[in-house]
C-alpha cells in the first residue's frame, strides 16, 4: 500500500514539474512578442482608442474638440447625401479596383506557378516592381500617360482617331487605374499560393474523366483558388477603401473619396471629432469585408484547406 | 489485332530516349503490369497512353482505333494515381459523380451508377464525406470507384498502393484484383514492387533503360529469365562458376562448381568458366552422403517459416534459403561445414 502511494506522489511530483515547464516555455515565447506587443499598443491601438472617443466629442471652433458627448458627427454623416455619395463611390471604386485586380491577376499568377526557375525569379520581380517604386511617382507617372495633354491623348488626337482630348485623368477610371496598378501584386502572389497548393495529378484526374481544359479549370481549379481570390481580395479592397495618394492625386478634387475627406475635416477644417468619426466608418467598412470574407472562406474551405 | 497496342512507342526528354520503341500487346479483359526500377520509363509510358505525354513516335492502338493523338479527355481511359487525385472541394458523391456529369447522363442514372461503384469499393455510406475525411486507403478505394464507374476502355494504375502501410496494401492489391476480374477490364499496372507485381498479374512486363526486357507470366518471369537484368531484378540471385569438363555437340555438359559435378541439358563452349544465377530457395543441404559443393555456414538467421544460412566457399558468399519443416536448422551449427546441393534445372544461365 504504502509503495503505492509513495509512486503516486512521486508521480504527482513529475507530472507538476512538467506543468511548470511547459507555462514556462509558453511564457518564453510571449517575451519574444513583447517588443512588438509594446510598439503595437503604443502606437497603433491607443492612438486608434482617442480617435475613437475623439469621434464622439463635440466640435469646438477654438480648440478643436470640445468637452460634450454627442453623436452628431455620426448622424451628420449618414444623413447628408453629399457624404453618403462619396462613401458609395469609396465602396464602388474599391470593388471595381478588387474585380479588375482579380481579372489581371490571374493569369499572370497562373503563369508565374508554372513557370520555372529563372523565368520565374524575373516574373516575381517584374510583379513586385511596382511596389519598388515611391507612390507619388508612380501616380506623377500616370498623370503624365493620362493626362489632356498626356501621351495617350497626344497619340489618338494626331492618328485622327479623336479631335478632342479625352478626360482621362481626374475621374473614377485613373483613380481605379492607379490603385490596380500598386495593388494587384498582393492578389498576384495571394492567388498563386493557392494556385500552387493544388496537385497537378487533380488536374489531370479531371482531364483524364472527360473535362476539357476549359470545364477542367471551372470546376477544378477556380474553386480551389477560391480561398487566394478571396484573401488576395480582402488585402486589395482594404487598401483601395483607405488608400489616399493615389486618389489624391489621380483623382484630385473632382473624385473625393473617404480618406480625402478625412484629411480635409482633421486639416482644413480643423473639425478633429468629424474626421475621426469619418475615419471610424472607413474602419467599420474594412471590418466588415474581413468578417463577410472569414465566413465566405469557412464556406468555401469546406475540403479544400491544405493538404 | 490485340485490344491494346504499342507499336514502336517512343519518348524523347532533352535528346534523350526514355522509351525506346516499345512495342506490346495487350488482350482484352487482361491484367498487365509493368515494373522496373524508377527511371526505367514504366510511368512515362502509362502517361502516353492516358495522353498526358504526347508520344515522339509510334502508336498506341486501342480496340482497333489509333488514340495516340487524341487529348486525354477523350481516350475513354480511367486512371488511378499514386496520390488519390481527388477532388478536394468535392465530395465522395460529386467525385464518382464528375465523370458522368461530363458524359452528360441523367441524373437518375447518376445517382444509381454512382451508389453502385461505391457499394464495389465497399465505401456505401460515405457519399456526403470530403476527401480529407478519408484514410488513405479510402481515399484510394474512391479513386478506383471514380475511374471505373465511367466504363473506361482501359483502367490505368500508377503505384496505386505505394502511399499504403504494408498490411493496407495487400488488402488493396486483393481487392483490385478481384474488382478488375468482376469487371473484366483491360488493365495496366504500374509498380516497382515485384511482389505486388507477380501476385496480380495475368502478364508482367519487365521494363529497363526505356525497354521491355521481358512480358511474360509471373511464373515464367521468375523461372525463365530470359535476360541478364530479369534474372536479377525478379527475386534473389546468387551468381556462381563453374569449370565447364566437358561440352560436346550432341553429348550433355558437364560442369563443376568446385568440384561438384553436374550435368547439364544444354550446351556451353568448352573449357571456358561458365556462369550461372541460383535462387536461394533452390539451394539444399546435404547430410547423407558426399555430393555436393563445400561450404562453410558462415551465419544462420532464423526467419520464421524458413532459414536463411549464408554460405562460404572460395571467399564466395552463397545464399541459400530452406524451409523449416524440410530441414531443422538446429542440425547444423555456424562454422560448420556442409554440402549445398541443387538440382541443374534450376541453374539460370547468365546472359550477357
Amino acid at each position: 500500500m504504502q509503495a503505492d502511494m509513495e509512486i503516486k506522489q512521486e508521480q504527482e511530483l513529475l507530472y507538476e514539474q512538467k506543468k511548470k515547464k511547459s507555462t514556462r516555455k509558453k511564457l518564453d515565447s510571449w517575451l519574444l512578442l513583447l517588443p512588438t506587443l509594446a510598439i503595437f499598443i503604443f502606437f497603433f491601438v491607443l492612438p486608434l482608442f482617442f480617435l475613437f472617443i475623439t469621434s464622439f466629442k463635440t466640435f469646438d471652433a477654438s480648440s478643436g474638440i470640445g468637452n460634450d458627448w454627442t453623436l452628431q458627427n455620426y448622424v451628420k454623416f449618414l444623413t447628408d447625401t453629399f457624404y453618403l455619395g462619396v462613401l458609395w463611390r469609396t465602396v464602388k471604386i474599391g470593388l471595381i479596383t478588387t474585380l479588375a485586380a482579380i481579372a489581371i491577376s490571374y493569369p499572370v499568377a497562373y503563369q508565374m506557378t508554372i513557370a520555372k526557375g529563372r523565368t520565374k525569379n524575373y516574373l516575381t520581380l517584374l510583379v513586385l516592381s511596382p511596389l519598388l517604386i515611391s507612390m507619388v511617382i508612380r501616380c506623377y507617372g500616370w498623370v503624365i500617360l493620362l493626362g489632356n495633354n498626356g501621351v495617350i491623348n497626344n497619340a489618338l488626337v494626331k492618328l485622327g482617331l479623336i479631335d478632342q482630348p479625352l478626360t482621362l485623368l481626374y475621374t473614377e477610371f485613373s483613380v481605379v487605374i492607379g490603385m490596380v496598378h500598386v495593388l494587384f501584386p498582393y492578389m498576384v502572389l495571394s492567388i498563386m499560393g493557392s494556385l500552387e497548393r493544388i496537385d497537378p495529378s487533380v488536374i489531370r484526374a479531371s482531364q483524364n474523366l472527360g473535362a476539357s481544359p476549359i470545364r477542367t479549370f471551372f470546376s477544378v481549379v477556380l474553386p480551389l483558388t477560391l480561398p487566394g481570390i478571396f484573401a488576395g481580395s480582402v488585402m486589395v479592397f482594404s487598401l483601395a477603401v483607405s488608400s489616399f495618394v493615389t486618389p489624391a492625386i489621380l483623382g484630385g478634387p473632382q473624385v473625393k473619396l473617404m480618406s480625402f475627406l478625412t484629411y480635409e475635416q482633421v486639416t482644413t477644417m480643423l473639425n478633429w471629432p468629424y474626421g475621426s468619426a469619418i475615419g471610424f466608418l472607413l474602419i467599420f467598412i474594412a471590418t466588415i469585408t474581413i468578417i463577410v470574407y472569414s465566413k465566405l472562406l469557412a464556406k468555401s474551405e469546406k475540403g479544400v484547406a491544405i493538404q | 489485332m490485340s485490344y491494346l497496342c504499342l507499336e514502336n512507342v517512343v519518348k524523347t526528354f532533352n535528346k534523350t530516349e526514355v522509351v525506346k520503341k516499345m512495342n506490346l500487346e495487350i488482350e482484352k479483359g487482361e491484367l498487365v503490369s509493368f515494373l522496373g526500377p524508377s527511371g526505367c520509363g514504366k510511368t512515362t509510358t502509362l502517361n502516353m497512353i492516358a495522353g498526358f505525354l504526347e508520344v515522339d513516335g509510334g502508336k498506341i492502338v486501342v480496340d482497333g482505333k489509333p488514340v495516340h493523338l487524341l487529348p486525354p479527355n477523350k481516350r475513354e481511359m480511367g486512371m488511378v494515381f499514386q496520390n488519390y487525385a481527388l477532388f478536394p472541394h468535392m465530395t465522395v458523391f460529386d467525385n464518382v459523380a464528375y465523370g458522368l456529369k461530363l458524359r452528360k447522363v441523367s441524373k437518375a442514372e447518376i445517382n444509381q451508377r454512382v451508389l453502385e461503384a461505391l457499394e464495389m469499393v465497399r465505401l456505401s455510406g460515405y457519399e456526403k464525406r470530403y476527401p480529407k475525411e478519408l484514410s488513405g486507403g479510402q481515399q484510394q478505394r474512391v479513386s478506383l470507384a471514380r475511374a471505373l464507374v465511367i466504363k473506361p476502355k482501359v483502367l490505368l494504375l500508377d503505384e496505386p498502393l505505394s502511399n499504403l502501410d504494408a498490411k493496407l496494401r495487400q488488402e488493396m492489391r486483393e481487392e483490385i484484383v478481384g474488382i478488375q476480374k468482376k469487371v473484366g477490364i483491360t488493365t495496366i499496372f504500374v509498380t516497382h514492387d515485384q511482389e505486388e507485381a507477380l501476385a496480380i498479374s495475368d502478364r508482367v512486363a519487365v521494363m529497363y533503360e526505356g525497354r521491355i526486357e521481358q512480358v511474360d507470366t509471373p511464373a515464367a518471369i521468375y523461372n525463365h529469365p530470359q535476360t541478364d537484368f530479369v534474372s536479377r531484378f525478379i527475386g534473389e540471385v546468387n551468381h556462381i562458376q563453374a569449370e565447364v569438363m566437358e561440352s560436346n555437340d550432341d553429348q550433355p555438359c558437364k560442369v563443376s562448381f568446385d568440384g561438384y559435378q553436374q550435368v547439364l541439358s544444354h550446351h556451353v563452349p568448352k573449357g571456358v568458366l561458365s556462369e550461372f544465377y541460383l535462387r536461394p530457395e533452390k539451394i539444399q543441404i546435404n547430410l547423407e552422403n558426399n555430393q555436393g559443393l563445400k561450404v562453410l555456414v558462415e551465419r544462420k538467421m532464423f526467419l520464421g517459416s524458413k532459414t536463411r544460412y549464408i554460405f562460404l566457399n572460395n571467399n564466395q558468399y552463397l545464399f541459400a534459403d530452406i524451409s523449416n519443416t524440410v530441414f531443422n536448422p538446429d542440425q547444423i551449427k555456424e562454422g560448420q561445414e556442409v554440402l549445398a546441393v541443387w538440382n541443374p534445372e534450376d541453374l539460370l544461365p547468365v546472359k550477357k
